[in-house]
């Protein structure tokens, strides 16, 4: 080990007993595998039934979403909220691996119990590929009743918003699965090793014929490190083309240069608040309390604090620029996105995305306890999709007539979701649950090798006269 | 005729010290090799650590993306010489997000390519292995001459190895 990091986490002076948690005991390498392999065919949890439940409401998002296609097809405007359900697991599913990538790189040791779920989040850009076919139908082309409308697409063929975004989410779908995978092959073999019937040769194909030798690791630490840092790269790249293509340049006007960083900086907001939600089920539902600790909802819980904080940085920066311009397109986009059709959507979103978590999780208490941390996630979480139905319905439903005018002068009224939209809605939510969980089937919702080699550097040690963590750190 | 030898050790020192008793018995590096469940520090049991080329699939790829977007957008731009807000026609601004996105999807998938050859994989044929290595022992394996296959064994029992398999 070339260092040795003292870690005080656990217990400081007397004087701070409130914030003292119990330090977490190590576990053996071979409970480990058996119990996190376990995981794979918990059923008492009722894991079986969620998914039945979870698979009906997808297959009726998938039938409503047939049934819209054959009435709303050529419609704009009632595609939006489809645009936002998608925008919004997007931002959700799809920043919830830079939970495990940016600490994974930063060699934090607090991170190698939620690695795996929130690694296993990106899979739902194949749920948003499929969800994502009438938004790409039913964009319109560049050139609209024979003039170029503005996009980001200043030369480009006519098509151009619509085939890049197509490549732009298959580097993304390939990247995730190449995540995946890299970073599960050691738990692959694990399943090979110790799992069941058809999970077994799965494992056994998956892995292939990963036995653990030292160039194996020597290049799995490095692969992690490249998939990781890629999937940001193309992560920001597609929030870039989502929140220009989908949204702004549907909005004659719409000239935001901080948009699609704000939309970028949400979507981790939101991929923090899906991991904590999801290790908190896993805690409580999968009897996983020996491997997820204080620690990780703590240190998330912070992440999350501080994106919070940078939430209402962003928005203020968008804000300030066209409050103070007071052109006509400057005052279009207030009265449009803020005070119009949507208010009360902003609102709601401004509430939960920023205001209400800023001072519920500002309180140390709350970021280090598992419930508090959670209830800040769910507010957090809803508030994005708020925030997603604000900008991406307001932005459908904008005329196609209208595209070429200098800015909106009238605005287009409030839609409403119908019946087939909260069912499209409620769909995608659950086929991307369903997905998650299904993968959960073929590998362990905590990655084995990660958290054997937590214990492996771990020991909790007497310092003076209290108690803290020795974390070995390789390299 | 070469054989695979597998001591199985329950300590990580006892491993150590197996590969140690290899080299003092003269079996050249990289013919021995220490399997594990979980990655060890690198050296922890003075192993021979391979030296790789992984960092040359991403940019291969990078370049190889970057050319052909390159390609595309000055081609497709001069074979429809459009003036547009009176920028050149070959304006750099223009095709960068296509520049971006190629050069990033070759840059995946070749790097995705990297992997299977860089950590030798498929492993068709693995050799000798425990499936108790996934559970946290750690295995010492060596492939060696049919020969030399009883020196190999008595190094790996020397160093206290609770199992020895043989393929």
């Amino acid at each position: 080990m070339a260092s040795e990091a003292l870690h005080t986490a656990g217990a400081h002076a007397s004087s701070h007993e409130e914030e003292h948690h119990e330090l977490p005991a190590r576990v053996e390498p071979d409970v480990i595998a058996s119990e996190l392999i376990a995981t794979t065919e918990a059923n008492a949890s009722g894991v079986r039934n969620w998914a039945w439940i979870l698979g009906i409401l997808s297959l009726v998002g998938i039938v409503s979403f047939g049934v819209k296609i054959g009435v709303e097809w050529g419609n704009q405007a009632e595609w939006g909220y489809t645009a936002a359900i998608v925008a919004f697991l997007f931002s959700a599913f799809g920043g919830a691996p830079l939970v495990a990538i940016a600490p994974t790189i930063a060699k934090a040791n607090w991170v190698r119990p939620v690695a795996r779920f929130a690694q296993l989040c990106s899979l739902v850009s194949i749920v948003i590929s499929i969800w994502m076919i009438p938004m790409i139908l039913n964009l319109p082309m560049l050139v609209v009743d024979g003039a170029r409308r503005r996009s980001i697409w200043f030369e480009g063929p006519d098509v151009s918003p619509h085939v890049w975004a197509i490549v732009a989410l298959t580097t993304l779908i390939i990247c995730s699965v190449g995540l995946i995978w890299a970073y599960g092959m050691p738990d692959f073999a694990a399943m090979r090793d110790h799992g069941t019937g058809w999970k077994q040769r799965f494992g056994a194909w998956a892995a292939r014929g990963w036995i653990g030798s030292t160039v194996q690791w020597r290049t799995m630490r490095l692969r992690i490190g490249m998939m990781g840092t890629f999937y940001f790269f193309t992560f920001v790249f597609v929030h870039f083309m989502l929140s220009t293509d989908f949204a702004m340049s549907l909005v004659p006007g719409w000239r935001d240069a901080i948009f699609p960083m704000y939309h970028a900086i949400s979507s981790i907001q939101a991929g923090l608040a899906v991991t904590v939600i999801g290790i908190w089920a896993a805690r409580k539902y999968l009897g996983l309390e020996k491997y997820l600790h204080l620690d990780q909802f703590w240190s998330i819980g912070r992440l999350m604090f501080a994106f919070t904080l940078l939430w209402g940085y962003f928005f203020i920066s968008a804000f300030i620029v066209f409050w103070y311009g007071r052109s006509g397109s400057d005052q279009m986009w207030i009265d449009y996105l803020i005070l119009g059709p949507y208010f009360w959507v902003f609102i709601g979103a401004v509430l939960l995305i920023w205001f209400t978590p800023w001072w519920w999780l500002i309180w140390n208490k709350v970021r280090r306890s598992y419930n508090g941390t959670a209830i800040g996630a769910g507010l957090i979480l809803i508030g994005v999709f708020l925030d997603r139905v604000r900008l991406y319905v307001a932005a459908w439903s904008v005329p196609e007539d209208r595209i070429h005018e200098r800015f909106l002068t009238e605005y287009p009224s409030t839609v409403y979701p119908d019946v087939f939209d909260i069912l499209i809605m409620v769909g995608a939510v659950a086929a991307s649950m369903l997905l998650v969980i299904l993968a959960t089937r073929v590998l362990p919702i905590l990655s084995v090798w990660d958290v054997q080699q937590f214990n492996l550097l771990y020991r909790p040690v007497d310092y003076m006269k209290t108690k803290v963590s020795l974390i070995g750190k390789p390299d | 005729m070469s054989k695979s030898v597998l001591g199985l050790y329950d300590d990580p020192n006892q491993a150590a010290d197996a590969m140690d008793a290899l080299k003092e018995a003269g079996f050249a590096q990289g013919t021995f090799d220490v399997l594990t469940g979980t990655p060890y520090p690198e050296g922890a049991f003075g192993e021979h650590v391979p030296q790789h080329r992984l960092f040359r699939y991403p940019a291969f790829g990078a370049i190889i993306g970057f050319t052909l977007a390159l390609f595309l957008t000055t081609a497709t731009s001069i074979a429809y010489p459009l003036v547009t807000g009176g920028k050149p026609i070959l304006s750099v601004f223009a095709m960068l997000v296509i520049l971006y996105e190629m050069s990033m999807l070759s840059a995946v998938i070749s790097t995705v390519v990297g992997i299977v050859i860089e950590s030798r994989l498929p492993n068709v044929n693995p050799g000798v292995y425990d499936a108790r290595i996934t559970e946290g022992m750690i295995g010492v394996v060596i492939t060696t001459e049919d020969d030399q296959a009883d020196s190999a064994i008595a190094a790996l029992n020397g160093a206290g190895a609770m199992e020895i398999k043989q393929a």
